[in-house]
């Protein structure tokens, strides 16, 4: 969902009137780099023709050359393989992850923002309980009752992520049914489910697409940081988090932890600059 | 401090309570109803050569075999009264787990937090003041840079340069001066980053403010002009920011004290973690969720000493939620 808002933005970009959508070149990088992240994603074997599990003993420990573009790991892997093959599941579920923390987050702002009255005192204090455990600390606890692989990790970081969605979702509801317009709607007779859809979650919904592109950001980070922990699929797979931890242990040869992390960095910093571009323009 | 202040504050307390509680029953209802059993699992491992007998034993012994909902009443009413329980993997009690690691943890991230102000003001003061051709836009940068940076990678990169380049501190010493000194830099970088967000953009705001220009016309220096009329307003947004804040300093000890080798809450909890050790991880949990409840509980009741505009209401979601979600809103708009 969130993939196909950003290219149907870009697109929107280079046809739309120059003066309100002239795309600046930070944010053009940005796309750039998210298009490869995605290329890379969905169709690892064209970027690399190496195995990422299958090493050359022979040649471990190589630093960064232009045969190996970020070197080679302990057991002869080439380490650009590694992180362009890692780059569907750190991606991948990030992407679960926001789409959880969006629907669900929505969907319990929605309510109270909506129906007011004991539903939004009951949904206002799960949101606060929530709010008061440490997303990290809330995300490790979810992974470890399903237990450590990818795709648990993804669920427990969108889990940890419902309440911010909640609370705006929330406060944008209220906000929009005070609105003229929802007024009028009600007086011409409109029932409260065509309300609700029709103009109160459209609008609502606006300010949480900038939100959900910051999401994940910071889901890539959290899913990241559970790998590195452990907490995600165990090697030989690849997510990113996962190869930082292993080239921890490596630090004579740098690269290790410098051309993972690297990526990730990238890949966060221009999400990160998508979001704040949309939300400028919107 | 009137009477709806008092009032208000009462009323405060009582949810915070209650939020207090409601965690400790959520961590219960998470980690007990989802499916796999942890306590049969270690149990019935052949190497620790339990016979079925014994394994009902202990599971009666520790109440185990009893429905859900009564484990929860007992252990919820076991708590109340400050009792946290026993370890299930080293059947010492989870308080005596606790106070043996809190105050490695608490030295690492109160440091974490006097670097993260530190940086946060340094770097609000040289977006005001530093020329744009000298890099004010480098300084703007950086809390978005910082904010996209794992906080591994930030300790990783510290240990790399200097503790293997320079030499200045050995990770095989985790408690030393310098490492426990770079341990808090990696933890408070990016809670840095997300108190300047938010200081940054309440700083162009004042700046631009007519008495800023007044303060400005009558030759005031830097510093004065910075202390006095610009950050003292700036600070009051950045309160609830920090109240946020120190919820992601125990999160993110977790990882630092993995990366830096520190034993703390983090080491505990990771050991809790792989063994599913259902009374550490409550008991962190709750204890996280009052430190949050109560930094929140001081920021609300000292919020509208400061700012006589501001009224506590009751009802802290009126006012919180629309300071939470500027928050949220501006650490998503700020720097371009």
């Amino acid at each position: 969902m969130t993939l196909a808002s950003f290219s149907s933005a870009s697109r929107v970009a280079s046809i739309g009137p120059p003066t309100a959508l002239r795309v600046p070149p930070t944010v053009a990088l940005s796309f750039a780099v998210i298009a490869i992240v995605i290329a890379w994603s969905v169709a690892p074997s064209l970027f690399t023709g190496q195995s990422p599990i299958v090493g050359v003993p022979a040649d471990k420990l190589l630093a960064p050359s232009t045969a190996h573009w970020f070197g080679t790991d302990h057991l002869g892997r080439d380490l650009y393989t590694r992180v362009v093959y890692g780059t569907a599941s750190s991606v991948t579920s990030a992407l679960v992850a926001v789409v959880i923390a969006t629907f669900t987050g929505g969907f319990i702002g929605l309510l109270a923002g909506f129906l007011g009255g004991w539903v939004d005192v009951v949904l206002a204090r799960l949101v606060d309980v929530l709010l008061a455990i440490p997303n990290f600390l809330l995300a490790v606890i979810v992974v470890t009752a399903i237990g450590f692989d990818t795709t648990n990790a993804a669920i427990a970081t969108g889990v940890s992520a419902v309440a911010v969605f909640a609370r705006v979702m929330r406060s944008e509801v209220i906000k929009t049914r005070q609105a003229v317009f929802v007024e009028a709607a009600f007086l011409m007779g409109g029932s409260r489910w065509h309300i609700l859809l029709r103009h109160v979650l459209p609008n609502a919904s606006r300010s949480v697409l900038p939100l959900a592109v910051l999401q994940f950001g910071l889901s890539i980070l959290v899913i990241a940081s559970l790998a590195f922990l452990g907490y995600g699929d165990p090697p030989p797979a690849s997510d990113w988090g996962l190869l930082i931890s292993i080239g921890k242990d490596y630090l004579k040869w740098p690269w290790l932890v410098y051309a993972p992390a690297f990526v990730t960095i990238a890949t966060v910093l221009s999400v990160n600059r998508i979001s704040r571009w949309l939300r400028k323009t919107d | 401090m009137s009477h709806a202040y008092l009032a208000g504050a009462a009323k405060r307390i009582a949810q915070a309570n209650v939020v207090i509680l409601l965690a400790y029953v959520l961590t219960f209802v998470v980690v007990s109803i989802l499916p796999g059993d942890p306590i049969t699992n270690v149990l019935r491992d052949p190497q620790n050569g339990f016979g079925e007998d014994e394994i009902k034993a202990i599971i009666a012994a520790q109440g185990l075999d009893q429905p859900i909902p009564v484990q929860l009443w007992t252990s919820l009413s076991h708590f109340v009264v400050g009792d946290l329980g026993l370890s299930m993997r080293s059947s010492r009690p989870v308080a005596t787990l606790i106070a043996e690691v809190l105050p490695s943890t608490l030295i690492l991230s109160s440091a974490a937090f006097a670097i993260a102000l530190l940086l946060a003001v340094t770097i609000g003061y040289g977006t005001q003041f530093v020329p744009k051709r000298l890099g004010q836009g480098l300084l703007r940068g950086f809390p978005s840079f910082f904010l996209s940076v794992p906080n591994f990678v930030i300790g990783l990169v510290l240990i790399h340069l200097f503790g293997f380049q320079l030499g200045l501190f050995r990770v095989i010493a985790p408690n030393s001066f310098w490492a426990t000194c770079f341990a808090a830099v990696a933890l408070g970088i990016p809670v840095s980053a997300r108190i300047a967000e938010v200081l940054i953009a309440n700083l162009d705001k004042e700046s631009e403010q007519e008495y800023a220009a007044v303060a400005r016309g009558r030759g005031l220096t830097q510093m004065r002009l910075f202390a006095k009329h610009l950050l003292k307003p700036s600070s009051l947004p950045v309160v609830t920011v920090i109240a946020l804040a120190i919820g992601e300093l125990l999160g993110g000890s977790l990882i630092t004290e993995t990366v830096f080798g520190r034993t703390g809450i983090g080491s505990l909890v990771q050991r809790a973690v792989s063994t599913q050790d259902l009374p550490v991880l409550q008991a962190v949990v709750s204890l996280a969720a009052v430190v949050f409840v109560l930094v929140n509980l001081i920021a609300d009741l000292v919020y509208p000493l400061l700012d006589p505009r501001v009224k506590l209401v009751g009802d802290s979601r009126v006012r919180r939620t629309t300071a939470d979600d500027s928050a949220i809103a501006s650490s998503a708009t700020v720097t371009s």
